[in-house]
């Protein structure tokens, strides 16, 4: 009630200020849906990405293969019949070489030919990197996209309660008003009528009380699987950067050992030469085929999932998300905490570092 | 500027890009003719280069120690870019959109750069690491007869970049197996694989043991083998930093000379010192003497044991063809007197083109 005793009946004809366009279910489930799509692309990418993970995969691992038979058999192991008759099976494995005498091909061209694919390859794979960069700056975007939606609905819904409230406030005065004068009285009917107005506002808008919380529910469920989906980007597009970029400078560093020794092929000497230089573009082969696998599992073991669930924020894709960030968590700090060990090493040794455990050790 | 790997040393950006200038300069000043590599592609490489570094591609450019070009590494480097460029830019975003968001955050600068580069890149006809060519010059089917050129550009295993240029002529015959291959119209040609290959392992030989080793071959008559050599570039340059960059390794009577300069005048030089050589060496019937020109290598008949030179003399008269090597050198001004002791002591005049750099390189 006002001041002067009067009912404030102003409420009602007050124009509710909400931020944004007017909510409806069907505009709600629309804008969802539009940022639904977002991440629906970004999986989309991840899915092209295992397939021409796959693609890649199985070209490194058979050219991993004649690479390793090559080393074997210069290594003496893999046969019986002295190092040319091996020789002359490795070479079968090179594609158009199978019907062709061991002399009708120069060493020092395959090896170099095969060091083009090599570069290729892992060129290929590093590509992927600035692409799941550019993704997880297009989530970031998104999160901030989404949480500016979260704050106006939050607002809106404040909004909407604060004006249920006075509503309700006002129903109770009028009901009171109601009691006071007689029934059936003009006073009464007018009364009625006010209540009647005011139950209309009530309905519509606790209507959009319900709809702003839901709405910024969605959101709020929204953003978190986003996170996760740029968390999971993050680590791969980390993981991926950490194995090419390691086979990238090994290729780089083997290339004039591998012209050199396929030249000295080629004059029919330093065999030893050869197998040694082998073995290292054999160790780039490694460790790029190491992240071409582990991307695998990785996609095998979460990307179908994550699809299949995502259209329902259920819990099954919760867990899924969840499980792997711990996993991409775990191996994080245990990176970080490495740094902090070898920091703190440094630091302790005066600038002297100690040497580190080699890999598997 | 280290050495990093087996007959591979490393500049860092600033030097890389100091040095590509030199390079590309020296190349331009030393007028090359067709029996060298072809020099538009090499600049293009070079280019390609040099636009990497620009756009922060790279890291560093690896150089062969020994001779002081690029190495096998930084040749791939640009051709696998090019491959991969068209399929890269169908995947990255549109260019104006990756310039929109460019201080979003590094990735979108980076993917902008890489953009222009890979557009760039895609017009650019870049050096081949290897590449063979057969070229049909007359063709006469009442005799049989066929005349070809084949030309094969080589990254050599030494680290030299060459170009060898080998004109004969093939009689057919229905017992004989011919080193080249006619297609049906008689238009155009295909070495078969071991002749192929008996050009690429040999192609490090002088022309005068290529013209012997290929006119053996039944049914062939070599009219002409001409090779054009690049390199070495043997280097001085002054850093940012104060400090100097070289070529590390460089071999031979050049190599011990430049050491030697590099202790003597080459120590108090304050601006960049370049000595770049182009060799050519050509066997053929058409030549009018014989003769060496060429500082490093003289012709084999000067430096044959005596016990072998009757056998070699018979083999001589053999084979109607005379020889002719000549080296051209590109040098800065502190360098053209090394030259001098070089021409003085083997006596050969040979044409120097002036290198003139700016001091900062």
């Amino acid at each position: 009630m006002s001041v002067d005793g009067k009912i404030g009946l102003d409420i009602l004809s007050r124009q509710v200020a909400y931020s944004g366009e007017g909510i409806s279910v069907k505009t709600l489930e629309a804008e969802i849906h539009e940022e639904r799509t977002v991440q629906d692309n970004k999986v989309g990418e991840l899915k092209e990405l295992r397939e021409r993970n796959v693609e890649i995969a199985g070209a490194m691992t058979e050219e991993l293969k004649k690479l390793r038979k090559f080393s074997d058999y210069l290594d003496g192991t893999a046969t019986k019949d002295g190092f040319w008759a091996g020789f002359k099976e490795i070479m079968s494995f090179i594609p158009g070489l199978r019907s062709l005498s061991i002399s009708q091909r120069s060493i020092e061209e395959l090896l170099k030919q095969q060091y083009q694919v090599s570069a290729r390859r892992v060129k290929e794979a590093a590509e992927y990197v600035d692409h799941l960069k550019q993704s997880e700056q297009d989530l970031y975007k998104e999160i901030d996209r989404i949480n500016v939606k979260i704050v106006e609905m939050a607002k809106n819904e404040q909004v909407a309660l604060d004006y249920v409230l006075e509503l309700r406030e006002l129903e109770t005065e009028l009901k009171a008003q109601e009691q006071a004068v007689n029934a059936g009285s003009v006073e009464a009917r007018d009364i009625q009528a006010q209540i009647d107005k005011v139950f209309a506002r009530l309905s519509e808008h606790s209507s959009n009380v319900q709809l702003y919380g839901s709405a910024e529910e969605r959101y709020v469920s929204l953003k978190a699987n986003t996170r996760k989906l740029l968390e999971t980007i993050r680590n791969l597009g980390q993981d991926i950067q950490q194995y090419t970029t390691a086979a990238s400078i090994k290729l780089d560093m083997a290339s004039a050992q591998i012209q050199a020794i396929g030249r000295a092929a080629d004059a029919s000497v330093v065999m030893l030469e050869m197998k040694r230089s082998l073995d290292v573009m054999t160790e780039s082969m490694n460790v790029t085929t190491q992240f071409v696998s582990d991307t695998q599992v990785f996609f095998r073991s979460n990307l179908d999932t994550l699809m299949d669930e995502l259209d329902t924020f259920d819990e099954t894709t919760t867990k899924v998300l969840d499980e792997n960030l711990a996993k991409s968590r775990e191996i994080e700090e245990q990176r970080i905490q490495a740094a902090i060990d070898k920091a703190m090493r440094k630091s302790e040794g005066g600038g002297a570092e100690a040497p580190e455990a080699a890999p598997g050790a | 500027m280290s050495l990093v790997a087996f007959n591979t040393q490393q500049l860092a950006p600033a030097d890389a890009e100091r040095y590509l200038k030199i390079l590309e300069r020296s190349l331009r000043s030393a007028r090359l003719n067709n029996s060298f590599p072809d020099r538009r592609r090499l600049s293009g490489t070079v280019k390609a280069l040099q636009r990497a570094f620009e756009h922060e591609i790279y890291d560093q450019l690896y150089l062969d120690s020994r001779v002081g070009l690029p190495n096998m590494a930084s040749f791939t480097r640009v051709v696998t870019d090019q491959e991969m460029a068209a399929d890269s830019l169908s995947r990255m975003s549109d260019r104006t959109e990756l310039e929109r968001r460019r201080d979003e955050a590094p990735i979108f600068a980076r993917m902008a750069d890489k953009h222009d580069y890979y557009s760039w890149l895609l017009e650019q006809e870049l050096a081949p690491v290897d590449l063979h060519r057969v070229l049909l010059r007359r063709h006469d089917p009442s005799s049989g007869s066929a005349s070809f050129r084949i030309e094969l550009t080589k990254l050599d295993g030494s680290g030299l970049y060459m170009h060898l240029t080998i004109e004969l002529t093939q009689v057919a015959s229905a017992w004989r197996r011919k080193v080249v291959d006619l297609d049906e119209d008689g238009e155009s040609a295909a070495a078969n694989e071991a002749f192929r290959t008996l050009i690429y392992r040999c192609a490090a030989l002088d022309a005068e043991s290529l013209f012997i080793r290929l006119h053996g071959i039944e049914g062939v008559t070599v009219e002409r083998v001409a090779r054009g050599i690049i390199g070495p570039l043997l280097f001085r340059l002054p850093t940012v930093g104060g400090g100097v960059v070289t070529t590390l390794e460089p071999e031979g009577h050049l190599g011990t000379l430049w050491q030697h300069w590099l202790a003597g005048d080459g120590a108090s030089a304050t601006g960049p010192e370049v000595l770049a050589t182009f060799a050519s060496d050509v066997a053929a019937g058409d030549i009018r003497e014989e003769k060496s020109n060429d500082p490093l290598a003289p012709l084999l008949s000067s430096v044959i044991e005596d016990k072998e030179r009757r056998r070699y003399q018979a083999m001589r008269e053999r084979y109607p063809f005379k020889v002719f090597k000549d080296r051209k050198f590109v040098a800065t001004r502190g360098l053209k007197g090394l030259v001098k002791v070089l021409g003085d002591a083997a006596g050969t005049r040979n044409l120097v083109y002036d290198l003139r750099l700016p001091r900062g390189g």
